[in-house]
């Protein structure tokens, strides 16, 4: 009874969850309370996870109404996965939520906080969960405004600035996904992203359709910070706090970029983007140059949340990169990194967001030798590092890896020049931070640890990234069937 | 038919450009909101000229009429619409929280001042 | 024919408006003119056949938009602001955009013609079956609220984090000011 509605429900548990959470008193019960919801969704996002694993695709009918008709509740093996993916990273960051926003913020807005913070995990989990393509417009609109509020929560009054920055660009890019949807709709007289698929190849020499698919490319794309529509992440990200920082860095450009993928491969199909002219190289071209400017720019940053900003916008090129190869091995590359990254982005700023709780800034000048009071929530710092950089056992290594399998496939030469450049410029930015970290003399004179509450989340998430690295099989094996399938129903 | 088969289109375009422009353009916060409404309207028009239906009737179902503008567009702008309020509301918040903070709602003048 | 000319007209209205927006001189003056705006898309929403979203632009986008801006606007204090210049920049992102929607629309059926794609496949079921699943004759609210009500239940919870965004920014303005 519940497993047959599971695939609506852990959508539904955080929603309902809102209200409650909203009117909780004190300014600890909110947070724990979040974590509760976190922990459900992440167990319903498991027996989905089993369910796909054994009966393929599943669909729910949202009252009753069969699509395209009505909206559908879809989930195959890559929605599935992202969906995991959110449930596992709300499941470990609200807890350290719970203790880290709830000091930041005045008593009474504590428990307004946490509804935005479920209100934000609604609104990805929807995008993923649906089979409909104006309920992913909804959807993501959810997550934006929660997202914006929450930015703009951050200690400093540039958070503002960077809200309201990202409101605008944000907006524009979802009317673009919006005109898309709408030229597409005018075309085949659905809306429904199966029933587009079976109705776009007769089209794909239209302009129309060539239009809608640029503009869906764009608008999504500027949610994902692909390169050059980037200009929000770093000072939204930058300034937001930690706690929403690793959250949002970990997830939601990763929902976008899972998007991308549903639309490119499961809607519009390979046969109508290789009819596009020069998309391929376009979007090549794109994620490259997300890669190394990402990567450059991070190198002149002083404040660490900005530089890991910068550094997610490079990591999107890499993961655009693998879904731009247009093949199995690519796009199943793609994914691995993109579950990855959000292990080890999420690992980076929650270690940063212990720091700034204990110093009270994220600016490198501030920070000399602050490792030597705070040992473990550096081991996690570098293990996010190590992981970021892509060194050989961590989760990192292996989205590279397979990328660059997959781009040798193609035999693509200078993209793995590409590759290279951009890892070897992470080192020389991440070195910097460490450099500055174990510098003497320290300006915390003692041992000072992170709080346990901080600390276990932080630590969870770097041994995560070794584990991910070490036993790489089941990711790999289900982004490899979760890719093939998509593409299979592409074609 | 006349050349006029498209004219929806492109003076909705011309809308849209028009509200995109003045979001670029202008350094004024609520300037940008403002365009920013203009720009989404101009969707909201693309949609209704896409579900119109010559000598169709609004889609209310009444005896003795058998032609009737598409229903689903009108459907799905009517949440479109209530997405781009609240989206205006929560910008206008922002911007008179701005303005508090830093004396101005200027996106250059805000650029001047480092912090 | 007369329907025609008067969405014609409208849409010329429409983007003179526009421009005059833009243009205006004073935050006021635009908000008002943006009012005006509103009201001009709503009348072209009833040429077009749908008279629920003309309804709710109206009371949404020409008044509760417009009130809120006013009401932002009184508590910025009403600046002055720079002079319109010519962004080059904008012009050409605008130009680029406008031209490939231009291209994009030209294979699109045209307007009006009931055996449009858009016509076809999902949407004549609402207007044939509506009546008897649903019981109202109103197919707009039918599908809003049944077939699309989930699209609805979002839309409520778009509000509501609207509301929790705004109230959230909004309680500590007091303490920011104090420092």
């Amino acid at each position: 009874m519940i497993l047959e509605h599971a695939q609506v429900l852990v959508v539904a548990l955080p929603l309902l969850a809102v209200p409650v959470c909203a009117l909780l008193p004190s300014r600890r019960w909110p947070g724990q309370f979040a974590t509760l919801v976190a922990w459900a969704v992440l167990g319903f996002a498991v027996l989905l996870m089993a369910g796909v694993a054994e009966q393929g695709v599943l669909r729910y009918q949202l009252g009753g109404w069969a699509p395209p008709w009505g909206i559908e509740y879809r989930l195959d093996a890559m929605a599935a996965l992202v969906q995991l993916l959110l449930a596992l990273i709300a499941a470990v960051v609200f807890p350290y939520a719970a203790r880290s926003l709830a000091d930041e913020v005045d008593d009474g807005r504590v428990g307004g906080i946490f509804a935005a913070l479920l209100l934000l995990l609604t609104g990805l989990l929807g995008i993923v969960a649906t089979g409909d393509a104006f309920n992913v417009f909804v959807f993501l609109e959810i997550s934006s405004l929660s997202g914006y509020a929450l930015i703009a929560m951050g200690r400093r009054r540039r958070a503002l600035v960077a809200s309201f920055r990202y409101l605008i660009m944000g907006t524009v890019g979802a009317t673009f996904f919006l005109i898309g949807l709408g030229l597409l709709y005018a075309l085949t007289g659905t809306l429904n992203m199966d029933d587009l698929a079976t109705r776009m190849p007769p089209l794909s020499a239209s302009p129309t359709a060539q239009t809608a698919l640029v503009f869906i490319v764009a608008g999504i794309g500027l949610k994902a910070a692909v390169f050059p529509l980037h200009q929000w992440l770093p000072d939204a990200y930058a300034e937001a706090p930690p706690a929403v920082a690793a959250f949002m860095a970990a997830t939601a450009t990763k929902v976008a970029l899972y998007v991308l993928a549903r639309f490119l491969f499961g809607v519009f199909g390979l046969e109508q983007l290789l009819e596009v002219p020069a998309l391929q190289s376009a979007l090549q071209g794109l994620a490259v140059a997300g890669m190394l400017a990402g990567s450059l720019l991070a190198m002149r940053a002083m404040d660490i949340g900005r530089i890991l900003a910068l550094s997610s916008v490079a990591q999107v090129g890499y993961i655009l990169l693998g879904f731009a190869l247009f093949s199995t091995a690519g796009l199943a590359a793609g994914l691995v990194h993109l579950f990855n990254h959000a292990l080890m982005k999420a690992a980076l700023f929650l270690a940063l967001g212990a720091i700034v709780h204990r110093v009270g800034s994220g600016d490198l000048s501030r920070l000399e030798g602050v490792a030597h009071a705070m040992p473990w929530t550096m081991a996690a710092f570098m293990m996010g590092a190590l992981s970021l950089i892509g060194v050989p056992l961590t989760a990192g290594f292996v989205g590279k890896w397979y990328l660059i399998l997959a781009v040798v496939e193609q035999g693509q030469w200078w993209l793995v020049m590409a590759m290279l450049v951009a890892s070897i410029l992470s080192v020389v930015y991440l070195w910097r931070i460490v450099e500055v970290l174990y510098r003497r003399p320290a300006v915390l004179p003692a041992r000072h640890e992170a709080p346990a509450l901080l600390l276990l989340p932080t630590l969870l998430l770097a041994v995560a990234n070794l584990v991910m690295g070490m036993h790489a099989t089941p990711l790999v094996e289900w982004s490899m069937r979760a890719s093939a399938s998509l593409l299979g129903a592409g074609s | 038919m006349t050349g006029l088969e498209h004219y929806n289109y492109w003076i909705v375009i011309a809308l849209m450009m028009s509200g995109l422009y003045a979001l670029i353009a202008r350094g004024n916060l609520i300037r940008k909101l403002i365009g920013l409404n203009i720009f989404q309207a101009s969707v909201f028009l693309l949609y209704i000229s896409v579900g119109f239906v010559r000598d169709g009737a609004a889609p209310i179902l009444a005896p003795g009429v058998d032609s009737y503008s598409n229903p689903l567009p009108h459907v799905l702008i009517l949440t479109a619409i209530v997405v781009g309020v609240a989206t205006t509301a929560l910008g206008l918040a922002l911007a008179v929280r701005i303005h508090g903070a830093y004396g101005t709602i200027d996106d250059d003048q805000l650029d001047r001042q480092r912090d | 024919m007369m329907e025609e000319l008067i969405d014609v007209l409208l849409l010329a209205a429409l983007l003179l408006v526009a421009l005059q927006v833009i243009g205006s001189r004073g935050l006021v003056a635009a908000i008002m003119t943006f009012g005006a705006f509103s009201l001009v898309c709503a009348g072209l929403f009833v040429t077009l056949d749908a008279v629920d979203v003309a309804f709710t632009e109206a009371a949404v986008g020409a008044g509760v938009a417009t009130l809120l801006m006013l009401a932002a606007l009184q508590r910025c204090g009403g600046e002055s602001e720079a002079a319109p210049r010519v962004h080059w920049g904008a012009l050409v992102v605008v130009l680029g955009v406008g031209g490939l929607l231009v291209w994009g629309t030209l294979d699109l059926p045209p307007v009006g013609e009931a055996d449009n794609p858009a016509h076809q496949h999902v949407a004549p079921r609402y207007l044939e079956q509506s009546g008897v699943e649903i019981g109202i004759p109103n197919v707009v609210t039918s599908v809003l609220a049944s077939y699309r009500g989930f699209d609805t239940l979002g839309e409520v919870v778009v509000i509501f984090t609207a509301g929790l965004g705004v109230w959230l920014l909004l309680s500590s303005r007091r303490r920011e000011e104090g420092e």
